[in-house]
């Protein structure tokens, strides 16, 4: 599974946001893209989930024009996990995660052990008959995480997945996307997160993708001060890590 | 690994979803079952008096004539067979699918617009119906080029249909906020054209007749009115039970809908068309009656979750219950006089909304929208 982005330019009602942007992201990559608040990263990821279509440019994964496919062909390549509440209607976290079979042909019994199976990666395989509007932001996270994974596709797309949570269940869902293997392009806040998580990073400005590469070359302190405005240092300073639960 | 990925999915939290199935079952045949007896019991009840047996044979002997009555001798009168037969079952069988037909709307519309708060006459089509409506009541079928009522207020809905289309639409496509502007807007508008009309007649039994019909009442019908909503509502709950997987999709939010495989913008206008046409056939039959299909849907979501696979079917027969013990009531408690069907469902309604009011926290759900 190859996303591939060619000169893709989205309009927001008349409005210009992205220019022209050029983004790979690979079989198995998790690539990140960042930038500060407006610049376009969200805006360029709805292009790719068909929420919005682009003025102009490619949007291909594995090879075909994610706006030509049928809707229910795109669904079955492409996840995402973004900031969305459900209607006050009570669904409970197991109807959440049956929605990602919305794009193939309904089989109870294989969708239930998929659903089961989803539940149990995210970690809440108890929590299946809870009303999914009284879980915590974390868990929420993670179940939204589970509906994607159910989904079965093998490009994820996430949009600021960590925003809201604490520093451990930021930990705990970045690593847990990593160890799927799934590829996957996440629009991230945090610059040492997205520097200590990603294999590649694309850094937007202003509606344009002003560089990509591997992490160590493309956060250096010029770029962050062009973009961000703000200066870099170099600290020894404390960094958090994930405690990994002997069991 | 860890313990938990070594498990079968039979001993995940999935499990009580199959218990719940046969809880599911249950349910739907217990309403079957209060379907039958309510229906039973409205044949039944009213000025002239016939016993439930009797009514039983009346109607079992027109169905199939010596073989469900097992050739017992007729124990009631030609009157009371003709009450039955002609009046009583079809007014309701009538009170079942609009019932029914409210509830599901509602259903459908609360997933369209995202918002538990919606109900089959948010979006202007009622107040369209009741525009047709009172121009031949007061105006009188002659003026209207012979129109029948309900054919009047069939087409009240359907401009009322166009147009609040017209207003939500952006280059073919429907936004929620917009639909429930647009149809708000409209409904003040109509509710203005027929208050003027109104106003303008001054004929105190007319605008009583008006007022009774813009509040519902079921005192209409005959067999004849029966066909066209019942293949109507037929065909909608089919294809609302058919689209179930997309409507929650949608009613979890439109990206997310889109994201999951969902055509929205052609689903949305196929709801809206579907659900306005249902409600146009409804009212036209049986006047706008408040409230079934704004709470029945809430009642379906208390007793079965937010899976439009059990609200939709739990809804229907629920809605169908709710107002057939409605019009038994309507027309029983101050008889020989009937009071409008509205009175009655707001009676039960309110409280129940009220209780819903406080129990949730309506004012997220408000600002969905």
């Amino acid at each position: 599974m190859k996303l591939d982005l060619r000169g893709v330019s989205v309009a927001l009602d008349g409005h210009p946001i992205v220019h022209e942007a050029d983004l790979l992201v690979d079989d198995g990559e998790f690539v990140g893209l960042v930038g500060p608040n407006g610049c376009g990263k969200s805006t360029l990821l709805r292009s790719i989930y068909r929420a919005l279509r682009p003025a102009a440019g490619l949007i291909a994964v594995d090879g075909d024009d994610v706006h030509r496919l049928p809707a229910r062909q795109a669904a079955r390549r492409t996840a995402v996990v973004a900031q969305e509440t459900p209607a006050d209607l009570d669904f409970t976290v197991a109807e959440i995660v049956f929605m990602g079979r919305t794009p193939y042909k309904a089989d109870a019994a294989a969708d239930e052990e998929l659903c089961a199976r989803a539940l149990e990666r995210v970690g809440l395989a108890g929590a299946a008959e809870r009303i999914f509007a009284t879980l915590s932001g974390g868990e929420k996270q993670r179940v939204l995480l589970a509906r994607a994974l159910a989904q079965q596709t093998r490009l994820l797309l996430l949009d600021e997945p960590t925003s809201h949570l604490d520093i451990r269940h930021q930990l705990e869902i970045l690593h847990l996307v990593r160890e799927l293997g799934i590829a996957t392009l996440a629009v991230l806040h945090d610059l040492n997160q997205a520097a200590a998580f990603c294999d590649r990073l694309y850094v937007m400005n202003a509606g344009r993708i002003v560089v990509g590469g591997p992490p160590d070359r493309v956060l250096t302190p010029e770029l962050v001060c062009q973009v961000y405005g703000v200066r870099a240092v170099h600290r020894t300073q404390l960094v958090f890590e994930r405690i990994k639960e002997e069991r | 690994m860890t313990s938990a990925t070594r498990q079968s999915p039979a001993q995940t939290g999935l499990v009580p979803k199959n218990r719940r199935a046969s809880g599911f079952l249950l349910l739907i045949a217990a309403l079957a079952v209060a379907v039958v007896a309510s229906t039973w019991l409205a044949v039944s009840i009213g000025a002239v008096h016939v016993a439930l047996p009797q009514a039983w044979g009346i109607v079992a002997d027109r169905l199939l004539p010596g073989v469900l009555t097992d050739g017992a001798p007729r124990t009631w009168t030609p009157a009371q067979e003709q009450i039955v037969w002609e009046f009583r079952l079809p007014r309701a069988l009538l009170a079942l699918l609009v019932g029914a037909g409210l509830a599901v709307v509602g259903a459908a519309l609360q997933a369209l617009v995202r918002n538990p708060l919606a109900d089959p006459f948010l979006l202007g089509i009622s107040s369209g119906a009741s525009f047709g409506a009172v121009l031949v009541l007061i105006l009188g079928a002659s003026a209207l080029g012979g129109l029948s009522l309900s054919a009047a207020a069939f087409a009240g809905s359907l401009l009322s249909l166009a147009l609040v289309y017209v207003l939500a639409q952006r280059s073919g496509r429907l936004s929620p906020s917009r639909l429930v502007l647009a149809g708000v807007a409209l409904a003040y508008l109509f509710q203005a054209a027929y208050s003027f009309v109104l106003q303008l007649a001054q004929s105190g039994r007319a605008a009583q007749q008006v007022l009774f019909w813009l509040m519902g009442s079921l005192g209409g019908a005959r067999w004849h009115m029966l066909p066209l909503p019942a293949v109507v509502l037929a065909a909608g709950v089919t294809y609302l039970l058919l689209q179930h997987r997309p409507l929650n999709a949608l009613a979890a939010g439109e990206e997310t809908a889109v994201s999951l495989g969902v055509n929205v913008h052609r689903f949305r206008l196929t709801l809206f068309v579907l659900t306005s046409l249902l409600v146009g056939v409804l009212v036209a039959t049986s006047g706008a009656i408040a409230f079934v299909g704004l709470i029945v849907p809430h009642a379906a979501r208390l007793l079965v979750g937010a899976d439009h696979r059990r609200v939709l079917p739990v809804a229907a027969l629920l809605g169908a219950v709710f107002l057939q013990l409605v019009d038994i009531a309507a027309r029983t408690v101050n008889a020989p006089q009937e009071l409008a069907l509205s009175i009655v469902t707001a009676l039960f309604g309110v409280p129940f909304f009220l209780w819903l009011l406080r129990r949730r926290s309506v004012d997220r759900a408000v600002s969905v929208t």
